[in-house]
């Protein structure tokens, strides 16, 4: 049976893309632009894992992840930004509420082998 | 191109046929022979016997004239005038069978002078006798009968006989060496025609062989060919699924690269003091919208200019070092930056508004190939106009 993976990002071209990339790895992949969205799907479907973005129409790419942390505090979420920052100091702080994070000007076989890593059974983790 | 086999198999039957007909017109003509040897052979007996007919009519005819001629009976009169008179149908027979050979019949014809000569001196026995001439009777038989008229027609008789036996016996010693002829002829045309079968069946045999070789030699091949278009297919499919996947990838760096540099963009947009980007030479390559909004200018008035043409330093001299440029370039050069410079922006319309100037070296791994300019309002100038 497919892996679930939730995507979540305002632009349309990424969801796009990273959602076919995603899909033709073998995952079934549900994309959407808003945390309102993400938030439905999340309750109804229980998603294997979920990617987003920091910047979202709606919210913020942490309150959402804080949010879902709550409800299902199983699940692993990767952050996915273009934000550039100093890299080492933001992924000591993100790393502390999220699974994994990735800048986006990472290649889709990093982003790839990182989803693999988050869904791998726990005794090969 | 024409198939081989086919030609020699028709070679082949070619062959049977022409020895089938060759043995059929053998035996058609043997046939023909053996009918005119039987018919030969029954007119060489014909002749044979009505020959030694004659023979025997002529001993009977002197026999019972001499009888008679002692006897006087009329009984052997009665006898030889019939043996007479079967001699003259035999000869005439005799004759007859003998006349399409001119050899025989010149020899049936000396004979039959020789016989009309003998019949001739019978008859006059036979007539003296009749006339009661009994001792002239006899001396003439004595004379006649058995002398060497009746030796030399009885030689001839045997000889012509003995002649048609010689021939009898070289027909038949013909006829067998033509029988021989022909049974060898079938046999060994027969035997000819079977093996010329039996090499027949070979070629055909051979072929199927060869066929079902090929046939089998096709199928591996078709199969060996399957099973590399399976692999060289499943190589492309491989191949066009990593294109795919690069292509994927392109897209991705492409699209995150541009949407890195439209929210840096963004941020410059934002801000509101005045950013200039220099080159070396401290001509303007870019600026943001606060630029132009606070100065009037377009951008195509400022691209390419020294910074000079709208920003002027307060202490700057028109001397090369100590202008704007000057400044500017030296600092850049030695890497240093300029913070906090009084300084005057001018507008379009030929305002002045007094700002603060702030220069930092922009450094692409450690070389400094341009500058950053950054300006704010003085928080208490009263000169901000456009």
């Amino acid at each position: 049976m497919k892996k679930h993976i939730l995507i979540l990002d305002d632009e349309a071209n990424i969801l796009e893309l990273l959602g076919q990339f995603l899909s033709s790895s073998g995952y079934q992949v549900t994309p959407v632009a808003t945390a309102s969205d993400a938030l439905k799907i999340i309750r109804s479907e229980s998603p294997d894992l979920v990617i987003s973005d920091l910047q979202l129409e709606d919210s913020d790419g942490l309150e959402l992840i804080a949010q879902l942390k709550k409800e299902a505090p199983n699940t692993p979420v990767i952050l996915l930004t273009g934000v550039l920052f100093d890299s080492d100091v933001v992924e000591k702080v993100l790393s502390k509420k999220v699974d994994r994070y990735l800048e986006k000007t990472s290649s889709l076989t990093k982003i790839r082998k990182t989803v693999e890593s988050l869904l791998a059974p726990a005794s090969s983790s | 191109m024409k198939d081989k086999t086919t030609s020699r198999i028709l070679a082949f039957f070619l062959l049977i046929s022409a020895i089938l007909v060759i043995i059929a017109v053998q035996a058609a003509r043997n046939i023909k022979q053996s009918g005119d040897s039987s018919d030969w052979v029954n007119h060489t007996h014909a002749t044979l016997l009505e020959i030694e007919a004659l023979r025997t009519a002529l001993y009977v005819a002197e026999a019972s004239s001499r009888s008679y001629s002692w006897s006087n009976n009329t009984n052997d009169l009665t006898t030889s005038q019939k043996a007479l008179s079967d001699i003259a149908e035999h000869l005439n027979i005799t004759q007859a069978l003998t006349r399409y050979d001119l050899t025989k019949a010149k020899e049936v014809s000396d004979i039959e002078s020789l016989v009309s000569q003998h019949i001739s001196s019978i008859r006059n026995i036979l007539s003296t006798t009749q006339a009661s001439k009994m001792e002239t009777a006899r001396r003439l038989s004595d004379a006649d009968l058995g002398g060497e008229v009746s030796i030399t027609i009885q030689r001839k008789l045997k000889k012509l006989k003995d002649r048609e036996l010689a021939q009898l016996t070289e027909r038949d010693i013909e006829s067998y060496l033509q029988a021989q002829k022909t049974r060898w002829t079938v046999w060994a045309g027969v035997t000819l025609n079977v093996l010329l079968l039996a090499g027949v069946a070979w070629l055909i045999k051979h072929d199927i062989d060869i066929r079902r070789q090929a046939a089998a030699a096709l199928q591996v091949a078709n199969e060996q060919l399957e099973l590399r278009v399976k692999e060289r297919t499943a190589e492309l499919a491989n191949a066009n699924q990593k294109l795919s996947m690069d292509n994927l990838e392109q897209q991705w760096t492409n699209l995150t690269l541009e949407h890195q540099l439209r929210y840096n963009q963004r941020i410059v947009d934002s801000v509101s003091d005045l950013v200039f980007v220099l080159t070396k030479t401290s001509n303007i390559s870019r600026m943001n919208p606060a630029v132009l909004h606070l100065s009037g200018w377009e951008t195509t008035d400022l691209i390419n200019k020294p910074l000079s043409h709208i920003v002027e330093l307060v202490d700057s001299t028109d001397d090369g070092v100590h202008s704007t440029s000057g400044s500017l370039k030296l600092a850049m050069k030695e890497g240093r930056d300029l913070r906090e410079q009084e300084a005057f922006v001018k507008t379009k319309q030929g305002h002045q508004t007094p700002v603060i100037l702030s220069m930092f070296p922009l450094r692409d791994q450690d070389k400094v190939v341009g500058g950053v300019v950054t300006i704010q309002i003085k928080s208490n100038s009263s000169n901000t106009t456009f």
